[in-house]
């Protein structure tokens, strides 16, 4: 007897209009029927209106779809372009739309619309989060009712990654101010209901292209934000699969239940130990390198239960570009402290680490405060709620190290950026990041790629700790789901029960 | 007792006025850009520029404040930022799990507690009552969040008779009252423990009263003394008292809804500081407040009912 039914039974023990009222939890475990578990509440549905991974999560690309589509291995295909060419110089873009694309409610998608969404992401207006991505484009226009031309004041190799992300989602002119609440799209499915604070439910499309990829009916996505919370959810059969489970100290325990499968996969997320370069004695490589030797990242992977890779730039290991520099400085603590001394700090120094409220800052905080504390860096640890280290850290650079991952592929750029929180300023990465940037043959882009990630290890600019694990768990007999995060999305297409 | 009750109501006007100026001084000082929180670490500059004058951050503090007020009083509550949402649809829903959540929670702890403390004041000195204050005294130790982790690990992850969690809405009201039985008993579980002592001391106080022993002395049953004569005037403190805790479940629902996941006010407090949603914090707080004061009232209306003096005193 599962779950479902003993409960049921249950119930109906006390009254038949008990049965009747359980009944609906019955149907839980229908073979159409998903229920996803997530961390976080998104709060608005529109990826264009809210810089939220949770949003991009249920919505993207399951009700909006983007020109391209990014699958499960990290790559770009086609999404609502079924083609694109791109000219000699990287300036000039043709995509190619899918004819016969509905949106939920009925209207078509043509060219007049796609030019309508992009327009929205780097207009001088715009209110966009993502709009640093888009503002290299210089118009976009609608050749003919399936075509759309993008020309670039300056050529972008990340523009056909960046199309394909849910920021850049293809919405209606006629829906798109009330996304927020009521999301219309293209996706395989679309919004049925949301109860804030509890769940979002979406339902299969009628009218989407390829039903068949499609397998399930119902999905309800149900926020369960504490860890233990996240376990018993499961346990009791109310939440069929975590993708993104946040909490490695309790994995062990969903190891041993043979209802589960705990899948360990990649992400785009690296973990950091930033380091305000524009401040003293941070300016100083010295310091920053002999802080690079006092790192032991063995451990601090350690207290994240095992789970992470480690690395010694700001780069994804799984990523063909990657270049393993994590020996670039190895833990040897007398060197830390010799470099240290050098440095003119002897005696070390005192330091704040403000933690934002995040599970892996808060289990790294300490470990790593303490190896810091090995080559005479006295640390103190201030805890942060995420807004206040937005305005403090990242707004005011009002801090001297943080610990933070930074989840979004291509991050390479934020070296590049001036006044950006680290206060790195380096004219070599940049012009490295420029050639990145304007690169038209992708293996030669690969190169650039290993150039910068060794310039910023060199400089020590961060400390670089480990790659952050993705840490799926879902019932054994559903089928599909992704291993791997290479962008937040949790892409239903394909995904089924057995 | 009607010029009791008029100063009364007059002095929680007072409070209600006062509080809204703590309030919005509280939530302007929180450290935090809503814009920031909103548009991520990506944003640019002009970005957030404009939706701060989208939203209205940019006004002066008198101006958004009377805004506001002048918003409370037209019953234009606005929208939350994070959600897009009514404040006031959003306010209601979630006030449709905790008010039920803390109304059951407290009519338990009163149906548990009021019976247990006057076996014990009855039974005084013996091992009835010390029964009785020993697990007074474990349920003031033990925390109510981890209470309910017991109470979801036995009854919904080993028997598996309740859910683990969730809420599946008033739509299903017999499946809705089921999810709100466990938070209601972790919830419950301090106040139980408080009232039962509260009782049992005021209990012990008014059996040693003058008119108790007349009425023993009458020839009165033991039953009707201790309940027809010591307890009504025994349950003026248990009110008080009683009254003061519908204010601590209020505060007690953020930790037990976030054990159990229920979509209630405290959850939204708790997301809304988060999301640094200030027109959703400031509405919220405020309707605590009013709430609390509000309860108040009604202690005091007890209080009349209960005893006449303040009828008079007044």
């Amino acid at each position: 007897m599962n779950a479902f039914s003993r409960r049921h039974v249950i119930g109906a023990a006390g009254a038949l209009a008990a049965t009747a009222a359980f009944g609906p939890e019955a149907w839980a475990q229908s073979k159409t029927r998903l229920v996803i578990g997530m961390s976080l509440e998104p709060p608005v549905l529109d990826p264009t209106k809210n810089a939220a991974a949770a949003i991009r999560e249920i919505a993207c690309p399951s009700i909006f779809e983007s020109l391209g589509r990014i699958d499960r291995a990290g790559a770009v295909g086609p999404g609502l372009a079924e083609s694109w060419t791109v000219s000699a110089d990287g300036k000039e873009y043709v995509f190619k739309l899918r004819t016969g694309v509905k949106f939920h409610d009925g209207e078509a998608l043509d060219a007049a619309v796609a030019k309508f969404s992009l327009d929205r992401l780097f207009a001088a207006d715009s209110t966009v989060p993502a709009k640093s991505l888009y503002t290299d484009i210089d118009k976009v226009e609608a050749v003919d009712a399936a075509t759309i031309r993008i020309v670039l004041k300056s050529p972008n190799s990340y523009l056909l990654y960046n199309l394909s992300l849910g920021d850049a989602s293809i919405m209606h002119p006629k829906s798109a101010a009330t996304n927020d609440r009521k999301p219309v799209g293209t996706g395989p499915f679309t919004f049925k209901e949301r109860k804030e604070g509890d769940s979002i439910t979406l339902a299969r499309s009628p009218t989407y292209r390829d039903a068949g990829a499609i397998r399930l009916d119902t999905v309800v996505f149900k926020v369960v934000k504490d860890p233990s919370a996240q376990v018993n959810a499961l346990l009791a059969g109310d939440v069929d699969t975590f993708p993104g489970f946040q909490a490695p100290e309790l994995v062990e325990r969903l190891r041993k239940d043979a209802r589960f499968a705990v899948v360990v996969g990649t992400t785009e997320g690296e973990v950091i130990m930033a380091t305000n370069n524009g401040k003293k004695p941070f300016d100083s490589l010295k310091v920053r390198q002999a802080m690079a030797h006092a790192i032991n990242r063995e451990e601090l992977i350690g207290a994240e239960s095992g789970f992470g890779t480690p690395i010694g730039s700001h780069f994804a290991p799984h990523n063909k570009a990657y270049v393993d520099l994590s020996k670039t400085y190895p833990f040897d603590i007398a060197k830390g402290k010799a470099l240290l001394a050098e440095a003119g700090h002897p005696n070390g120094f005192e330091a704040s680490l403000k933690l934002p409220p995040v599970g892996y800052a808060q289990r790294a905080g300490e470990v790593l405060a303490s190896q810091l504390g090995k080559i005479g860096i006295k640390v103190s640890i201030t805890q942060l709620q995420w807004p206040q280290w937005l305005s403090e850290v990242f707004k005011e650079r009002n801090y001297d190290l943080t610990i933070v991952a930074h989840t979004e592929a291509n991050d390479l750029d934020r070296y590049a950026r001036d006044g950006y929180y680290w206060g790195y300023d380096s004219a070599e990465f940049k012009a490295r990041w420029r050639e990145v940037v304007a690169a038209t043959d992708f293996a030669r882009r690969d190169e650039l790629l290993k150039d910068c990630q060794r310039i910023i290890a060199r400089d020590a600019v961060n400390g670089y700790l480990y790659q952050l694990a993705k840490i799926g768990v879902w019932k054994k007999d559903l089928i599909g789901m992704w291993e791997n995060s290479p962008t937040p999305s949790v892409d239903l297409s394909g995904v089924h029960w057995r | 007792m009607i010029d009791f009750l008029t100063r009364r109501f007059a002095a929680a006007l007072v409070t209600l006025a006062l509080a809204t100026v703590v309030v919005f001084t509280v939530v302007e000082v929180l450290p935090g850009d809503p814009a920031l929180v909103m548009l991520g670490t990506d944003a640019r500059p002009d970005t957030l520029a404009a939706l701060r004058a989208q939203y209205g951050f940019d006004q002066p503090l008198p101006v958004r404040y009377g805004r506001w007020i002048a918003g409370l009083a037209s019953f234009d509550l606005g929208a939350s930022h994070a959600y897009g949402t009514p404040v006031g649809k959003l306010i209601g829903d979630r006030l449709m799990v905790t008010l039920p959540l803390g109304a059951l929670a407290l009519s338990w702890a009163l149906l548990v507690a009021i019976p247990l403390g006057v076996f014990a004041a009855w039974k005084h000195g013996g091992p009835g009552d010390w029964g009785v204050m020993g697990f007074a005294q474990i349920g003031l130790s033990v925390p109510n969040f981890w209470f309910g982790i017991v109470l979801v690990l036995l009854f919904a992850v080993t028997w598996q008779v309740f859910p683990a969690g969730g809420f599946p809405g008033w739509q299903e009201p017999l499946n809705a009252l089921h999810a709100l039985i466990l938070p209601a008993l972790s919830l419950s579980l301090g106040e139980i423990a408080i009232l039962t002592r509260v009782t049992r001391s005021a209990m012990l106080d008014t059996l040693r009263e003058d008119y108790v022993r007349t009425a023993r002395a009458k020839g009165l049953s033991e039953s009707r003394v201790l309940f027809g004569h010591a307890l009504r005037n025994a349950l003026i403190p248990v009110a008080t008292v009683a009254g003061l805790i519908a204010g601590f479940l209020i505060a007690g629902a953020v930790i037990i809804e976030s054990v159990f996941r229920l979509p209630g006010a405290g959850q939204l407090v708790y997301d809304s500081i988060n999301n640094r949603d200030l027109v959703v914090i400031k509405n919220v707080v405020i309707l605590f407040t009013l709430l609390v004061l509000l309860v108040n009232l009604l202690v005091d209306l007890a209080y009349v009912l209960l005893d006449p003096r303040p009828r008079v005193s007044a």
